[in-house]
């Protein structure tokens, strides 16, 4: 029994290894996943997703690159010491910033579905750069 | 090594041409999507391949033998499903497996009946009576067990439901990651494609019109828009697949590298079925006559 | 790929081989019952050449109860075209339904599927022949002693041309299956050219391979030894050298035989005494030198036939 469950947005236009990867990394930053928990087997997340085993070995690969997990050959892909979660008050911070820029866009006169274009508009671009 | 790898390869029945000139290469170990229309040649391909048929002109090897030369060497080797799974209909599930041993020196039959067992079906019940999701999964064990390197598969999926069609590529792509066998399946479903699959062929009245490995395609197709007035510069420089106008805006589906494009045009990612339809479409751009299948993957 | 090819075909073997439990059923009381009456009348003692009056009587007797249930065995040599053409089923059907792709992707080599495929089914084919034969020969054997074998509708069903008719209709099934890929047009169309062919090779091929014999006799003396237990194909009244004569019948002999608007045929001749008799006729002696070489001939096209179903599937799935 695996902690996590990987889901897959098709439409999303983020390609699906990177749905994975960024799974991978929030659980850690939320502290959902811990150093030492077992990530699910590629056998298991190809039979829950229903994706090619490349897809997900792509994922843990680039996952080992950025040191948050290590995999241990024959035995599993495990979540590296080194990875540590935000720490809560850094978390807290960003939500409170975010609350306020919400609100500033609010009275801007965005309505929710402006703010979320916005939103992702801008991150979009960020996150492609990133990638690049 | 490739799995399959053709050279030239056509096939013709009367005077009519099911394939020609199809030159393609499947890396070993890829899930390998074949797509196009009814009547585009993904069967006769297939078939060629499983050396049910004899090409008319050009070469295949699949797995480095030729098909139809050394038969008892080749048929372990390879598995295929056809289009709607035909099973016995008279059997048992039981002497289907049985049939499967009997016919196949390379039989594993504790793998089959724990594959069956697993899908829960009643070894005693007529090939018949089961639903169309089961009998695709017998037909899937029928293959699985004798333990093929390539596993070819004619529209596995047309016929299921969404639910049965899950199971079944779930299970083909467990397989994958277990034991690395080479995967080539026909579907005309796309939706599935850009997570099950890595490599792709898209074929189109007895034509390959694109061959290659998915991220490849996708990395090398966008979409790029901007004035109509400078299309045709912008539309020479690189190969157009797909071009649409508006009175004002002209859009362009074009395959190139690192092509660099004026400020005024936008460029686009586009998805594999996107890449697909612009192939498949009515819109499509005449193929040149030239490299007209594209890279080796 | 035995086990594979009979599981295959098992169902319509089976229903050959129920077809031939009901022949046997179907037999069994009448084929006893002669048999008793057979032993009853003590006519193997009278089955010589020559029988004595009170032996003549008795064959009389004898065939005269049971001539009408004889003449069932007519339709006996249907059963051979309709085993023939059963067992041709299982290989089309795999050919209509395309499920020779399953079969030609598992491990076996097409030839090798042909080959056994169509030996088990001539196999089967012939071992229904064997006991169809078997049963109809014990079933009509107090009337062949008495009557002989050489008789068009006996001689089909006994000795050896019964499995060379199940042989033949077996090719015919198979190459008009293979060809149009449809099994019940195959079994129809196959069985009603068996059914045709051998109509007419019973009424004008046979006696134009086999001339028959003829012979001019004394009607006043005994039937011709050679004549004993032969096919009478024709038996008429003749001159000394053998041309047909016919009853001189007067003006008066037709008014005294007439009644109201028929003529009694009997009456007519009970004046009539011909000279001499002539016969054509196949000998009893010849059975089987037509058996073995028409049993080869059908025999030989159904192989033929076989060979070309196996040949044609073998290229066309090319």
């Amino acid at each position: 029994m695996s902690v996590i469950e990987f889901h897959l947005e098709v439409r999303s236009g983020v390609p699906t290894y990177l749905q994975i990867v960024q799974q991978v990394r929030q659980a850690i930053r939320l502290g959902i996943l811990r150093p030492g928990d077992q990530l699910p087997t590629v056998k298991d997340v190809v039979r829950s997703l229903t994706i090619n085993p490349n897809t997900v070995l792509r994922a843990y690969r680039e996952l080992d690159l950025e040191g948050l997990v290590e995999g241990r050959r024959g035995v599993g892909t495990f979540v590296a010491d080194g990875a540590a979660p935000l720490p809560p008050d850094d978390v807290k911070e960003l939500r409170s910033a975010l609350e306020r820029w919400v609100n500033r866009a609010r009275a801007a006169g965005l309505d929710d579905d402006g703010i979320a274009a916005l939103f992702s508009d801008t991150l979009r671009p960020a996150s492609i750069a990133r990638v690049a | 090594m490739s799995a399959l790898s053709a050279q030239g390869l056509g096939k013709r029945f009367g005077s009519t041409w099911a394939l020609r000139e199809c030159t393609l290469d499947v890396p070993v170990g890829s899930v390998t999507a074949l797509v196009g229309p009814n009547g585009a040649g993904k069967t006769t391909l297939l078939q060629l391949a499983m050396g049910l048929l004899r090409p008319t002109t050009g070469e295949l090897r699949v797995l480095g033998l030729v098909p139809r030369d050394d038969v008892v060497a080749f048929l372990p080797r390879v598995a295929f499903v056809a289009q709607d799974h035909p099973l016995h209909r008279r059997f048992t599930v039981r002497d289907t497996l049985k049939l499967g041993q009997k016919l196949n020196p390379s039989w594993d039959d504790d793998l089959a009946r724990a594959r069956i067992e697993h899908l829960g079906l009643p070894l005693d019940r007529k090939i018949a009576k089961l639903s169309g999701g089961q009998q695709s999964q017998v037909a899937l064990t029928l293959a699985l067990a004798k333990r093929p390197e390539l596993l070819l598969l004619d529209e596995p999926v047309a016929s299921l439901d969404p639910l049965a069609r899950r199971e079944f590529l779930s299970t083909v792509l467990e397989v994958v990651s277990e034991t690395g066998i080479s995967v080539i399946l026909s579907s005309h479903i796309l939706a599935d494609l850009e997570r099950v699959c890595d490599h792709l062929v898209i074929l189109s009245h007895a034509r390959t019109l694109l061959v290659g490995a998915i991220d490849d395609i996708l990395a090398e197709h966008r979409l790029v828009t901007g004035p109509r007035a400078d299309a045709a510069s912008v539309a020479r420089g690189s190969d157009v697949i797909r071009e649409r106008r508006t009175e004002r805006q002209t859009s362009l589906l074009v395959r190139s590298n690192a092509h660099v494009y004026d400020a005024r045009w936008e460029q686009h990612e586009v998805d594999l079925e996107e890449i697909v339809l612009a192939y498949l479409g009515a819109d499509a751009a005449p193929v040149p006559e030239r490299e007209l299948d594209g890279a080796a993957a | 790929m035995i086990w594979v090819s009979w599981r295959q075909q098992r169902a319509e073997t089976i229903v050959a081989a129920l077809i031939l439990v009901l022949v046997a059923l179907v037999l069994l009381p009448s084929g006893l019952h002669m048999a008793s009456a057979y032993d009853h009348d003590g006519l193997a003692a009278c089955v010589g050449a020559h029988p004595s009056p009170a032996c003549s009587e008795a064959i009389g007797s004898f065939t005269a109860r049971f001539d009408r249930i004889g003449n069932l065995i007519a339709w006996f040599t249907l059963v051979p075209g309709i085993i023939g053409v059963l067992l041709a089923a299982p290989f089309v059907l795999q050919l209509e339904h395309g499920t020779y792709r399953l079969d030609w992707t598992q491990s076996v080599s097409p030839r090798r599927w042909i080959v056994t495929k169509l030996g088990l089914a001539a196999g089967a084919a012939l071992v229904a022949s064997l006991l169809l034969t078997g049963i109809v020969t014990w079933w009509r054997g107090p009337l062949i002693n008495v009557q002989g074998r050489m008789e068009n509708s006996v001689y089909d069903s006994v000795g050896t041309v019964p499995l060379g008719y199940t042989l033949f209709a077996l090719g015919l099934a198979l190459a008009v299956g293979v060809v149009w890929r449809r099994a019940a047009p195959a079994v129809l169309v196959g069985f009603g050219a068996y059914f045709a062919l051998r109509v007419f090779f019973d009424l004008s091929l046979r006696t134009r391979l086999f001339p028959p014999h003829s012979l001019t006799w004394r009607a006043s003396g005994a039937d011709p030894p050679s004549l004993h237990h032969a096919w009478l194909i024709s038996e008429r009244p003749s001159d000394r050298l053998g041309h047909p004569v016919y009853p001189h019948v007067t003006r008066a002999q037709l008014e005294q035989c007439a009644n109201g608007a028929r003529v009694s045929k009997d009456c007519l001749l009970t004046n009539f005494h011909p000279a001499f008799m002539h016969a054509v006729y196949e000998p009893a002696s010849r059975f089987w030198t037509m058996q073995l070489l028409e049993t080869g001939l059908f025999a030989g096209v159904g192989v033929v036939l076989i060979a070309f179903a196996g040949w044609w599937t073998h290229r066309r799935a090319a």
